[in-house]
């Protein structure tokens, strides 16, 4: 594979964002329409005790990703009342259109106090083409379970025959890998299929091996058909001090598979990496691969995990 | 109708000595039968941290079967760890329900975590026991029945059964949070899962109890016996807030059902209140009833939801 980066298209703090939010557009993920291209992302509004909500909002762009022809003003979705899954942010954020309607996957995130956070993943349903989602449901279609213990998040979903496949991470571990900072967690890429897409069965193990040994962290698939092979492009990174080393910070990562069940991975055909001295010199993050009108692109998250917003790539050569 | 004759408190925690974890409370009774002796199981909590803050663990008291109000043994050690750093039961295990598999007992319990914007959440958790229910391994780090479309948050209570091949689990699940001027209240409802193999549970999302008192009446300790050819259930109900006022805390309910699915809520018919004075004056909680050697008992907590221990009550009279 090789990816032509084609730069960073949008950056939040250049415009009025609704919600209250202020920065980050993370998780970018494009909805193709006839003649414009809707990107969903999520940004964070900041409480007065400084933490954090991430709401969900969009881009319009034009089809050549040149120009922003609309930017969303309302509520995409509401975040989940008082004890929800989701009361504390939704973020990522996965569309898939089904018939009329376009579903979307949401991982929901609520705080804790002996780790900062546990999430789980949501179903909503829109109805007027994307512009806003109804919940089917206060609670979650994939949350914890026996040998998935926590921080279930990152849906990817498709449809492949009749089948709903989805791509998502599970928690393993929390650990104080440093001393004297919070708990860091190990997350693992996993997959599941349904009949209906909210019935959800796991195949209940790790489907993409470690490069960085049992504490790698393993985020954000997203899978793409091409060439009679499923190519799945993902981030992974360093369990503990990814935040400020560049070295330890996320690189995306590629596997790819003739069947679904046995992924191949070989981060060395990924072909994106991070630039010498730009917007994304620091990290590579939470890739979304998507065809739109014949041409592949990946949408995906630069330095501070997209706070200063996202960027695009094209595919020039998808031979593995 | 059902008559109960209160036999008195017959086990209280604050009286056991050399046990740090246990020094109060003895919550949720139930039993597992042996040749020689009844085993009680309970949740037991050590003095509160710092912070007023309580986690709580599952033990046993032994009672002489042909004597119940007779200790032979105290669990000397917790019989099921608190999870690890981050898992939905790092801080509490209550309650806990057991029941036998051939040579095994499987235990089903709360699993009790802290939130930021709620006090705690719970999702139930299942372990094995290999020595006659002395200690439980875990099945998983991650719960059996956590969050789901059907049931948002706060799953709890479990009640364990078998009727003919089928599983069957009485729950609690939160249905909404009161925000209560900054101290949220759960509001909880019983609920019924069946399985074909005590693992892979059916949920449906169904209060089927009514409610009475009020719309937000809380309902716990779903404990179903077999009597008489019809199906029993004992249960207690609270107001939502207020409810350390004696008038508002928890009192004994009752229904009946002929197919487990459909049920007749009749409290009128439980046989059992508060005293006018003593251990029980204030509040009865937790019921649990089971058969031995031709008469049916109901171990039950009193004031203060089981600080200071648990009862007995024998069945004197059953009128259909």
């Amino acid at each position: 594979m090789k990816w032509k980066k084609l730069g960073k298209i949008f950056d939040p703090t250049d415009y009025k964002l609704a919600d209250n939010c202020v920065e980050y557009a993370q998780s970018p993920q494009a909805l193709i329409f006839d003649d414009f291209v809707r990107i969903y992302f999520s940004t964070r509004e900041r409480e007065q005790t400084g933490k954090y909500l991430s709401h969900v909002s969009f881009i319009d762009m034009t089809k050549d990703f040149r120009e922003i022809i609309n930017i969303s003003t309302g509520t995409v979705i509401e975040l989940g009342g008082l004890g929800c899954f989701d009361e504390h942010g939704i973020f990522p954020f996965n569309m898939l259109r089904d018939k009329d309607r376009v579903l979307a996957y949401t991982t929901g995130w609520n705080r804790k106090v002996s780790v900062s956070v546990d999430a789980s993943i949501g179903l909503a349903i829109s109805n007027d083409n994307g512009l806003t989602f109804q919940k089917i449901a206060e609670g979650p279609v994939l949350s914890s379970s026996l040998h998935e213990p926590f921080l279930v998040g990152d849906a990817f979903v498709a449809l492949y025959g009749d089948t709903y496949h989805m791509w998502y991470i599970h928690g393993t571990k929390w650990a104080r890998f440093t001393k004297d900072e919070a708990p860091d967690r190990v997350y693992k890429i996993a997959h599941a299929t349904s009949n209906d897409g909210i019935s959800w069965q796991r195949e209940g193990r790790q489907i993409i091996t470690d490069k960085l040994g049992p504490d790698e962290c393993q985020a954000l698939p997203t899978v793409i058909f091409l060439n009679d092979q499923y190519h799945m492009f993902f981030c992974y990174r360093r369990v503990d001090g990814f935040r400020k080393n560049r070295d330890r910070g996320y690189r995306i990562g590629y596997a790819f598979s003739d069947d679904f069940k046995n992924w191949i991975r070989n981060d060395d055909e990924a072909g994106i990496d991070v630039s010498e001295d730009d917007w994304d010199s620091d990290m590579l993050c939470y890739p979304h691969v998507f065809n739109c009108d014949g041409k592949i692109y990946m949408l995906y998250n630069g330095n501070e995990f997209g706070r200063f917003g996202f960027g695009l790539a094209v595919l020039e050569d998808d031979t593995n | 109708m059902f008559r109960w004759n209160k036999l008195g408190k017959i086990f209280d925690p604050t009286q056991i000595k050399d046990r740090s974890w246990m020094k109060e409370f003895a919550q949720a009774p139930c039993t597992l039968i042996f040749d020689k002796f009844v085993r009680v199981y309970f949740s037991c909590r050590p003095l509160p941290d710092e912070n007023g803050q309580y986690v709580s663990y599952a033990a046993y008291v032994d009672m002489n079967r042909y004597d119940l109000s007779e200790i032979i043994d105290v669990a000397q050690n917790p019989i099921l760890e608190l999870g690890e750093l981050g898992t939905f039961d790092e801080f509490g295990t209550y309650p806990i329900s057991v029941i036998r598999k051939g040579k095994e007992v499987l235990a089903y319990y709360g699993g009790w975590t802290r939130c930021e914007s709620v006090p705690f959440t719970v999702a139930i958790g299942a372990a094995v026991s290999h020595n006659g229910g002395k200690s439980f391994t875990k099945l998983g780090k991650g719960p059996i029945l956590s969050s789901n479309v059907h049931d948002p948050f706060v799953l709890s209570g479990p009640k364990i059964r078998r009727f003919g091949d089928r599983w069957y689990l009485w729950y609690v699940v939160g249905t909404k949070w009161l925000a209560n001027n900054g101290k949220p209240e759960a509001v909880y409802k019983i609920r019924m899962a069946s399985s074909d193999d005590g693992l892979n549970w059916i949920r449906d999302g169904r209060d089927i109890i009514e409610s009475r008192i009020e719309e937000n009446e809380c309902q716990a300790s779903p404990d179903v016996f077999f009597y008489k050819n019809r199906y029993h259930m004992f249960f207690c109900y609270k107001y939502a807030l207020d409810f350390r006022n004696n008038e508002r805390g928890y009192r004994i309910g009752y229904a009946v059902s002929d197919d487990m699915v459909h049920w007749h809520r009749d409290d009128a018919r439980a046989g059992i209140d508060i005293s006018t004075e003593g251990w029980d004056d204030q509040s009865i909680a937790y019921p649990h009833v089971f058969e031995l050697d031709n008469s049916i008992y109901m171990l039950y907590l009193g004031n203060q939801v089981g600080r200071f221990g648990f009862g007995l009550a024998k069945l004197e009279e059953y009128k259909p």
